[in-house]
């Protein structure tokens, strides 16, 4: 039965481990790890997309592995301050062939170490010439190798349109990075890339995937849309500006995502802090992206622009709270939409609950057997009438901050099974 | 009364129809301390009972078996006597039942279902395959529950020229892609032999898995919450050896103990 077990000897060119450390360290800072979006299809190679994304590990420090997230090089011509990799700095630097970058996608992809390829590059002796290797590495691991895996483009800025257009046939995903949420802080920082070699890319895209769904084109072109991200706590932008500029982008360049990175010191530069950007920053940017991305919630709902979302409650509370004349809401009829905004109450929840009380009219213990996790919804609802919040606007929010707070001595409120499912995610 | 069963579907329809009209009912697939006095009955399975069994449960519910099926590949002791009041649900009212979760028996039900749906999701992440000499690919898992198959499709769509092996050691059961085929087999010990390259390959995974985590970010809860420790014991990426490591960020992580496989070596 096992006969194809028998020995046959053949030897691959591998990329050398300390080529692949240097490479993979400096595009770790990449928080994207998203596998999901493209159905790819397999047609007799090796791979396929998976819609809903797949994680493959987990590192300690709490992210998922999903792609093989590499450079093809680290050698800068360019001189972002925030960046190890900037032009400036004496650090040791390589570049990869194309065909190193192919042969160690596929070999980890077989063994289902990856779900595919995050490719990505410094500025390496020019935006067109990177760009140029970037579309031959795909063009070659599409074509050559036959591969149907994810694969994630990142952009060089500055690099000639039909490059983009190029490389965004054999892409599922390609993203260019905002870096920083304003253009000032963008010339201070970075100061070879503008707003403008940013977005226009990303607007060419766009249009071009238009133009493929009108003329309704076999397959898809970047079936997996853009994405973009921004480093937070580099630069003096407040929480309400940062998630405007995320609302204008999923409007205006239809997104699939921004991404947010807490800014880590890498560098030392007199224009950057020298402290760590507090995780529970990201954390609570990412639950606001996700009221905005899935809720039904508007920026200007969940907070004015010159403000910080508050670390010591979710964005949902900090929301409800200011809307207590909304509350509490009756279980067995409030609509979906209503539902979703009671904190606590996510949109698996919701459903159950719509699905529930059409058999009966439900009660507190209901609930409870359907494991909704009422800490801190039971402030907001009625379930047949009945209440058992605490009422008043400052002890509902001492409760919830104290809550909050006992995971937080833990260091973030993440480490129950179920919130570590909307740590990634950001849901809540 | 007990009804002990094999635990296969068509046992369980031969002892649901048994069990039926017994209030005191309790259906076990595996083993049960018995009080004194209690009585017990063994039922085999029997393939025209449970045929007709199965038509009338599928005239209330259509898709009532696939949730049998789930139920049965469950690891849990009780996973008998959880399908057993499900279904008894199903035939009161002559209906599915599915989304009237505030029943005990449905959401005792419904939560077992997606924990075996999860340890499938989640195993499609985890599964780590060797390379064979032969350029074949050989992954073994201890999963909780009787998975392996369920996996099958998934690998199967994404590497159809690939043959591969899916061993569950637990169980002592293969699920098997020979390139043209898709079967399981049991599977008691494989005698494995890795390609040339294999240690390399899984050294490199080494190396990438610990140059992309941030070492001043620690959130092994977080990391154990998304990947329990249980499955650690095949990924040659060795995460608790990494965990550890963290202070000695450049030093090359070794191979861990309990990594996969040796070279050569094999899987009981
Ligand atoms: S372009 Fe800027 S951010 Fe990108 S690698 Fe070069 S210096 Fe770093």
């Amino acid at each position: 039965m096992f006969d194809f077990f028998a020995e046959t000897c053949y030897t691959v060119a591998m990329i050398a481990e300390e080529t692949l450390r240097i490479l993979t360290e400096s595009a770790k800072y990449d928080v994207s790890c998203s596998s999901s979006g493209s159905g790819r299809r397999n047609a007799g190679g090796i791979g396929n997309g998976m819609p809903d994304g797949c994680c493959h590990s987990f590192t300690p420090d709490g992210r998922c592995v999903s792609l093989l997230k590499i450079l093809l090089s680290n050698d800068c011509v360019f001189d972002c301050k925030y960046c190890m990799s900037r032009r400036s700095v004496d650090v040791p630097r390589a570049t990869a062939t194309p065909e190193e970058i192919c042969e160690l996608t596929v070999d980890f992809y077989k063994r289902n170490y990856i779900e595919g390829l995050f490719l990505s590059s410094a500025v390496h002796v020019s935006p067109d010439a990177t760009m140029e290797q970037l579309v031959r590495t795909v063009r070659l691991l599409r074509t050559k190798y036959r591969f149907f895996g994810y694969v994630h483009v990142k952009g060089i800025p500055k690099a000639d349109p039909l490059l983009v257009t190029e490389a965004a046939k054999y892409a599922d995903r390609m993203s260019y990075n905002l870096e920083l949420p304003s253009e000032s802080s963008l010339k201070l920082l970075a100061p070879q890339k503008d707003k403008a070699s940013l977005l226009a890319p990303m607007k060419q895209l766009q249009r071009e995937r238009a133009v493929f769904r009108a003329e309704k084109r076999r397959g898809s072109l970047l079936p997996a849309g853009q994405t973009t991200q921004m480093i937070v706590g580099a630069s003096p932008e407040r929480d309400g500006h940062i998630l405007r500029l995320a609302e204008r982008l999923y409007r205006a360049t239809g997104l699939k995502r921004v991404y947010f990175s807490s800014y880590t010191p890498v560098v030392q530069d007199g224009l950057l802090p020298c402290v760590q950007s507090p995780a529970i920053r990201e954390h609570r940017l990412y639950q606001a992206d996700w009221l905005l991305r899935f809720y039904g919630f508007d920026a200007d709902e969940l907070l004015p622009a010159e403000e910080d979302l508050p670390p010591d409650i979710d964005p949902k509370c900090a929301w409800a709270l200011r809307n207590l004349h909304l509350f509490p809401v009756e279980v067995n009829r409030a609509p979906l939409e209503t539902l979703l905004r009671v904190p606590g109450i996510g949109a698996r929840s919701a459903q159950n609950i719509l699905s529930a009380r059409r058999y009966t009219a439900l009660s507190f213990e209901h609930l409870k057997k359907m494991r909704v996790v009422l800490k801190r919804a039971r402030h907001f609802i009625t379930a047949n009438g009945k209440f058992y919040g605490a009422g008043d606007m400052r002890t509902v929010r001492g409760l919830l901050a104290a809550g909050e707070c006992a995971a937080g001595a833990r260091q973030l409120s993440l480490f129950d099974a179920e919130a570590a499912l909307t740590a990634r995610t950001g849901e809540v | 009364m007990t009804y002990f069963f094999d635990g296969s579907k068509d046992a369980f329809l031969t002892a649901f129809l048994l069990a039926y009209r017994d209030e005191d009912a309790f259906l076990t697939a595996g083993s049960r301390q018995l009080a004194l006095g209690q009585q017990s009955v063994f039922v085999c399975a029997d393939t025209q009972k449970a045929r007709k069994c199965e038509a009338r449960l599928r005239g209330f519910d259509t898709a009532c078996m696939h949730d049998l099926d789930m139920l049965l590949r469950s690891g849990e002791d009780a996973r008998g006597q959880i399908a057993f009041l499900y279904f008894r649900l199903i035939a009161a009212r002559r209906r599915a039942v599915r989304g009237e979760l505030a029943e005990d028996a449905v959401s005792e039900a419904i939560g077992c279902i997606r924990r075996v749906a999860l340890e499938a999701h989640r195993l499609k992440g985890f599964v780590r395959f060797m390379e064979c000499a032969g350029g074949a690919l050989y992954a073994p898992i201890s999963p909780d529950n009787d998975v392996c198959d369920l996996l099958l499709p998934h690998f199967r769509a994404r590497l159809p020229q690939l043959p591969f092996v899916l061993h569950d050691v637990r169980r002592a059961k293969a699920a098997v892609w020979d390139g043209a085929h898709a079967f399981t087999a049991p599977l008691a010990r494989a005698d494995v032999v890795l390609s040339a390259d294999e240690e390399g390959w899984q050294a490199l995974w080494r190396r990438y898995y610990a140059s992309v985590n941030i070492p001043s970010r620690r959130r092994l809860q977080q990391m154990k919450g998304y990947m329990p420790v249980r499955y650690w014991k095949f990924l040659p990426e060795c995460p608790a050896q990494t965990a550890d490591a963290l202070t000695t960020q450049n030093a090359s992580p070794a191979r861990c103990a309990d990594a996969p496989l040796p070279p050569h070596g094999s899987a009981r």
